[in-house]
């Protein structure tokens, strides 16, 4: 295991992280058939960070829905275009903050939790006591949170999407008082199911999932031995997950564009 | 692979379980077989390793007698646990071989290192449950990864295994309600499911309270005497392995200084044992970390 000591840079070391988790990549795909025979601690970890995730990400869909649907309407009210509230807070929702909000508060909150949880297997040598039961702790430790990240990502950005709208709805529709049958007349003709919510939902929150568990597994897979090393690792987990998000959601979008 | 005992169950279950066999491997401990002609089960040839810029070993010889107890002995940081690693392949040297029952352990495949691995037994310094699972699933882990037993056998085979121990009625406890003596109980529970050819004890007494530390040792001579498990116990309790162990090895600065019968190692004269069992804080393993001169760290002298 490489010693790694205090971040010199934040910026500079959450890059390096980055490309270390990169290589990281190719040991956890590796695994990906030996770890097969793990699969019921893959779904079990599927629960495991879904469930831990899914009570913030609800509360935060809702807020950002309401808040969008607040803002945009007075936006929009200057062009007298209010009737299209609805329309504008699903396509932001879909191809940006749905997959985007969700991936950074899935580093925040799931992510750490797996980069501490790994660290301290390491720390108190859980992970050589599996090598030495013969056991790989690639397969049976790493890949099925990794798999899991991959998989929770789209599932928990459907909840936050449908929490924005909700909230959206709530706002626009009960409190400021656009039409209902308009709310979701003008939402369902002008956004389209491929190009708005697959690209978003499901293909950005599939590239964010797999960005954010590498490096939350990463991190936690290489952590120093103590409880410092511990400590330092679940901050470069959100730190090098943040960074990893934007700059991909950029690249994603203009691809997509 | 299934092992002997698991068997032995089988044979006993009702109605009887067929089709599980000990697997070649494990047959070479059944008490039948001719002794092999070789009486190390473990031989260490020229082992050098560097970490760092740190010579850890430097063309260590040893060799681990079978159905004997070896306590291998030496100051913080000489290597002790590195040489476990070694020995289980958890770790790579720079030069020289360690042969594990007539194996190189570096030359094998994964798969013949995991195999060797299932016939040994490692109990960690921190014992090393895994936190996720009770007493009872820490101990059926290893079952439950390499066999296909039923459910009613394993329980068999972990109840065994934790009432030999004294254990059997913490089996629903999680680690975390442990206390030091009883997780490393478990851990060593553990470690002989399989019943293995080789313990390895990587300082089993450390943080242990009086009772605690006979209960460990009651332990490691039972499953020695008769299971007949050669052992090697990494310790610094002088006085605890002279009550179990055949012979003590004594290592420093990447050699074997001394080695010899524990009751007399302490008086063989040379200044390493003298150090060591003395507990001097100055001699051969010097007090002083190396540094610059004294005189000039403080200014009193220009640097030469
Ligand atoms: N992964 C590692 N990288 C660098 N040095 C290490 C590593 N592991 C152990 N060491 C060093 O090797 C030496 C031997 O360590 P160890 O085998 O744990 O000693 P012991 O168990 O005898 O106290 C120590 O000086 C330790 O600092
Ligand atoms: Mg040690």
């Amino acid at each position: 295991m490489n010693a790694r000591v205090k971040p010199r840079n934040i910026l500079v070391d959450g890059l390096a992280q980055i490309g270390e988790a990169g290589l990281f990549l190719p040991t956890l795909l590796a695994a990906v058939p030996r770890s097969l025979r793990y699969f019921r601690e893959t779904v079990r970890q599927i629960w495991f960070v879904g469930a831990m995730s899914l009570i913030i990400i609800m509360t935060s869909g809702l807020f950002v829905g309401m808040v969008l649907a607040l803002q945009l309407y007075h936006v929009l009210a200057i062009f007298g275009g209010t009737a299209s509230t609805g329309t504008v807070v699903a396509l932001a929702v879909y191809r940006e903050l749905g997959p985007v909000v969700t991936a950074l508060l899935f580093a925040g909150r799931a992510g750490t939790s797996i980069t501490a949880e790994i660290g301290l297997m390491r720390a108190t040598d859980q992970l050589s006591a599996m090598e030495m039961m013969a056991v790989d702790p690639v397969a049976y430790v790493a890949t099925p949170r990794f798999l899991a990240g991959v998989v929770a990502m789209p599932l928990l950005c459907c909840v936050f999407s449908a929490m924005a709208i909700l909230g959206g709805h709530l706002v626009g529709v009960t409190w400021l008082g656009i039409d209902n049958g308009t709310f979701w007349s003008n939402m369902t003709s002008n956004v389209h199911v491929w190009k708005d919510v697959i690209d978003g939902v499901v293909w950005k929150s599939l590239a964010f999932g797999a960005v954010v568990s590498l490096i939350s597994v990463h991190q936690g897979y290489t952590t120093p031995p103590t409880s410092e090393g511990v400590a330092y690792a679940t901050t470069r987990t959100v730190v090098a997950s943040s960074i990893a998000i934007l700059a991909l959601d950029f690249v994603l979008t203009a691809f997509m564009m | 692979m299934v092992p002997c005992a698991a068997v032995h169950v089988a044979m006993l279950a009702d109605p009887p379980l067929v089709g599980y066999r000990c697997s070649p491997m494990s047959e070479t401990l059944s008490r039948t077989d001719p002794m092999p002609a070789d009486d190390a089960l473990v031989r260490v040839r020229g082992l050098t390793t560097r970490l760092g810029d740190r010579v850890v070993f430097d063309g260590l010889d040893l060799e681990i007698p079978r159905g004997k107890v070896t306590a291998i002995m030496g100051p913080s940081g000489t290597g002790k646990t590195t040489l476990l690693k070694h020995i289980t392949g958890q770790m790579q040297a720079d030069a020289g071989e360690v042969l594990v029952d007539g194996r190189d352990v570096a030359r094998l495949s994964r798969e013949g290192l995991f195999t060797l691995r299932e016939r040994i037994g490692y109990l960690f310094q921190n014992s090393a449950l895994l936190t996720d699972f009770d007493v009872y699933e820490n101990v059926a882990f290893p079952l439950r990864q390499h066999t296909r037993l039923p459910e009613e056998l394993i329980r068999n085979i972990v109840l065994t295994k934790l009432q030999a121990v004294g254990l059997r009625g913490a089996a629903r406890l999680m680690p975390s309600e442990l206390s030091g003596g009883m997780a490393r109980r478990v851990a060593l529970a553990r470690a002989i499911v399989f019943d293995p050819m080789l313990i390895l004890y990587d300082e089993p007494f450390v943080g242990l309270d009086p009772i605690a530390l006979n209960q460990v040792l009651k332990l490691i001579s039972t499953l020695n005497q008769t299971l007949g498990i050669t052992s090697v116990l990494v310790a610094h309790e002088l006085a605890a392995i002279q009550r179990v162990a055949d012979r003590v090895i004594l290592i420093a600065n990447g050699k074997v200084v001394a080695s010899g019968d524990p009751q007399h190692i302490a008086q063989d004269g040379s200044p390493w044992t003298r150090q060591f069992f003395g507990g001097e804080a100055d001699g051969p393993v010097p007090f002083h970390y190396p540094a610059d001169d004294y005189a000039v760290d403080l200014g009193l002298k220009e640097p030469a």
